[in-house]
């Protein structure tokens, strides 16, 4: 009889099991999932088939549905239905209402900080709202996937600021996800194209140069990428996060309601004419002319005319083209390959506006709908740790300029826009007035001279300065920006060592203490057992620090240990073990980190191990050109 | 690498002015490859804390090595020479030439070929900027420090010049 196989306490049972990673594009009007599965990328449809999730989410007084039934009737129930929520991301109320003149929502009248929206179903952010179209994308992701999540990558817009990423970051915490990255969606797409594996880059010494062309529903972005064996590098990025397809849905049915005649025109007819003005334009692309019907209107839109109502706005996306080609000292002639992005680039004009722009035929072999979720599945599967051997990289810029406010409302730029994450910027200022003892740290974001014209992160104070005269205090202030593109400030008063320092919680993201509130909140929502969700979680990042320090040891341990000191490391890693099968949180938390800071100096050798190697590696790389 | 090396040798390059473009692309390529964050997704927070230092450092030597203003700063830094921002060059000629630079760029915004004119000076301003580098490049190399300083003065006031073009350039897009 065969012997049946019993693991070591505590230890996986299936240590090299293929990680589960997934890659999510969370879009304005649709969002989707996808996987590597069997060797490819491939986005994850639903049980009834459907790739795509609507970004709809209406709220009932005793519950919540996410998708194709909530956006089919919203034209039914407008203000418990939130769509494109995407565009609320990281902004505050005014901001929202400037941006959007009619739209059918009730705000919170407390909503100075975090807009929040009445519903049915009472109070949501639109952080809330985002993390239930994720919790739908991740359900389906361990569904088909067939067990937990490992880690998930989430794409972003390229222009997306600091406090839209933070606000996307949260609603990733807030539906459960482990984010591995946020990923820009033009680099998503431009992995998904696989442009590293052509053959022909490697005999190019300066990579070859990509555009990507990213109209979505509510956002437009245009990014020039470098590519160089391997390396995805972002040049530079420009682009509008209040310019995408609705618009060019708009404009159309702008039009048809003044050839209708319509007057006072409510939300469900507003939802009648975008939808023919949608249907009218992907018509387009196939046929010359379409004949449209509107309470007892009936007329024809053909090409010339769509053209006329399209331009001004394609016209406004080269505009940006220009600008991020400028920014990358680049000319046209100068990009190899354009990839188009986005539902609203199947529209032929715009096709055609690109194509003339950029002088060479854009790849769209891939559909545009879903060329970022594949990318970001592929990402997704190289960070997990799937791909080891995998050579792509991928370095991303701040989209925007990081500036401090200074005398007189102006701003001083710490770090300036297109510059390589992560990033550290240091700078010194100083006291105003004589014995002035405090300091406000005003972080702001934007291009432009005026804090009023800047989008304000976050602000804080440094106490404690000694009383001097004007002038005299050194404080140093600091930037650091971390790979996702997140900031965290800190400020120093260097002759006394007084510090303050933040996570920059954007003014308009959530603070922890809300987070936690939340989730406590959707945890009772769906009767989850929080303690065995928080020990589960606790018990899969012990899991993560054993494997890797078991890595590393495999790797490098014979030469950069001492006996001892791996004696050491062996007792503290059988302490965890035995923490996570004892199966109490606090105490598995505090082993992770015992045993993280005692691994600390063989890090910190692994390192160096690893830069001497680079190092050599350089007259190797050389020669390969 | 170590933290505290310096910028050229983080890339095992020489220190002088004239740099090889290519070859600090290459390895600083080569740089990230080992150190990025995401080859560190799934280790330890402290070595992802490792990482982000790493790469900072790496980003911030690439972006100074890479602007020409940046690097004659740095390198004059290096030669112990800390250059005050708030003091000028006392050459009169060049500031003269420069008189007339800012005037020229003024009168393009009103001009009937505004984007035609300013190609032209575009240009000449790249050609001054271009002249100005290699003035810095043999100064610092026969250690001609003041001079050296003297140059990098100009050279910040040429690229002031270009960010104006740059600027009006932009405007007139709009």
């Amino acid at each position: 009889m065969a012997l049946l196989q019993i693991s070591e306490p505590g230890q996986s049972p299936e240590p090299h099991r293929r990680k589960r990673a997934l890659g999510i594009d969370l879009g304005t009007t649709n969002s989707l999932v996808a996987a590597v599965r069997n060797g490819s990328a491939e986005v994850l449809p639903s049980a009834d088939g459907a790739a795509m999730l609507p970004s709809a989410v209406r709220y009932f007084a005793d519950g919540i549905q996410v998708g194709a039934e909530a956006r089919r009737t919203a034209v039914d129930d407008p203000q418990n239905t939130l769509l494109s929520i995407k565009r609320f991301m990281g902004r505050g109320l005014n901001d929202i209402k400037t941006a959007n003149a009619q739209l059918p929502y009730r705000f919170a009248a407390d909503s100075d900080t975090v807009p929040k929206i009445q519903t049915a179903g009472g109070r949501v952010t639109p952080i809330q709202v985002s993390a239930e179209i994720l919790k739908v994308l991740a359900i389906r992701g361990r569904d088909t996937l067939g067990g937990e999540i490992d880690g998930t990558v989430i794409t972003v817009p390229a222009y997306f600021d600091e406090a839209q990423r933070q606000a996307t970051k949260d609603a990733a915490t807030l539906a459960g996800l482990k984010v591995l990255r946020l990923l820009s969606e033009p680099t998503a797409a431009a992995v998904a194209y696989g442009l590293d594996r052509n053959a022909d880059d490697h005999e190019r010494a300066d990579g070859k140069i990509i555009a990507v062309y990213d109209l979505g529903g509510g956002t437009f972005d245009i990014t020039i990428l470098r590519l160089s064996r391997g390396v995805f590098e972002v040049l530079s990025t420009n682009g509008d996060t209040a310019l995408g397809g609705d618009d060019f849905d708009n404009a159309v049915a702008d039009w048809i309601a003044t050839q209708a005649r319509l007057k006072d025109i409510n939300a469900v007819t507003q939802r009648a004419l975008l939808d023919s003005a949608c249907a009218a334009k992907e018509a387009l692309a196939i046929k010359h002319s379409v004949t449209l019907n509107h309470n007892g209107w009936q007329g024809q839109l053909d090409r010339p005319q769509l053209a006329r109502l399209l331009d001004p706005l394609i016209n406004k996306t080269l505009r940006a083209c220009k600008r991020v080609l400028r920014d990358a000292a680049l000319d046209t002639e100068a990009v190899d390959d354009v990839i188009l992005v986005g539902g609203s680039t199947r529209a032929l004009r715009v096709r055609e506006q690109v194509e003339a722009f950029f002088g060479r035929p854009p790849h769209a072999d891939i559909d545009p709908d879903q060329v970022v979720a594949i990318g970001a599945a592929l990402q997704a599967d190289i960070l997990v740790g799937n791909r080891p051997r995998e050579d792509l990289l991928l370095l991303d810029v701040i989209p925007l300029s990081l500036a401090i406010e200074t005398m007189g409302g102006l701003t001083e730029k710490l770090i300036p826009r297109n510059t390589p994450i992560p990033v550290a910027k240091a700078q010194e200022f100083t006291t105003f007035k004589d014995g002035q003892t405090a300091m406000t740290i005003h972080v702001l974001q934007g291009e432009r001279e005026l804090v009023a014209d800047c989008r304000s992160l976050a602000r804080f104070e440094l106490r404690g300065i000694p009383p001097m005269v004007a002038g005299a205090a050194h404080v140093r202030v600091t930037y650091q920006v971390d790979a996702d593109g997140l900031l965290s400030v800190s400020a120093q008063e260097k002759s006394t060592g007084v510090t303050a320092e933040i996570v920059v919680k954007p003014s308009y993201g959530l603070n922890e203490t809300d987070i936690t509130q939340m989730l406590q909140d959707s945890y009772t929502h769906a009767k989850e057992d929080i303690a065995a969700r928080t020990l589960r979680e606790a018990q899969l990042e012990a899991e993560r620090s054993l494997e890797a320090l078991a890595a590393a040891i495999n790797e490098n341990g014979g030469e950069l240990l001492s006996k001892n000191e791996r004696a050491t490391l062996q007792q503290a890693m059988e302490t965890l073990r035995l923490a996570c099968s004892a199966g109490n949180s606090t105490t598995i938390h505090q082993q992770v980190e015992a045993l993280n800071a005692l691994s600390e100096p063989f890090a910190a050798r692994r390192m160096d191990l690893s830069i001497k190697r680079a190092m050599q590696g350089h007259s190797l790389d050389e020669f390969d050109h | 690498m170590k933290l505290q090396q310096n910028y050229f040798q983080i890339f095992d390059l020489p220190i002088r002015y004239e740099i090889d473009a290519g070859l600090l692309a290459q390895r600083y390529r080569a740089l990230q490859r080992e150190f990025h964050p995401d080859k560190f997704a799934t280790r330890s927070s402290r070595e992802q804390m490792l990482s982000m230092q790493y790469t900072t450092q790496i980003n911030e030597a690439n972006t100074t090595l890479c602007d020409p203003v940046l690097r004659a700063t740095y390198l004059l830094k290096l030669a112990g020479v800390e250059v005050n921002p708030e003091q000028t060059t006392g050459d009169s000629d060049f500031l003269m030439q420069q008189l007339i630079l800012r005037e020229r760029l003024e009168e393009v915004r009103t001009a009937a070929d505004s984007q035609t004119s300013l190609d032209r000076l575009s240009r000449e301003a790249r050609a001054l900027f271009i002249e100005q580098q290699q003035e810095f490049g043999s100064t610092l190399a026969a250690n001609a420090l003041d001079k050296a300083q003297n140059t990098l003065h100009k050279l910040q006031f040429l690229a002031k010049l270009q960010r104006q073009i740059e600027q009006l350039e932009e405007d007139l897009l709009d």
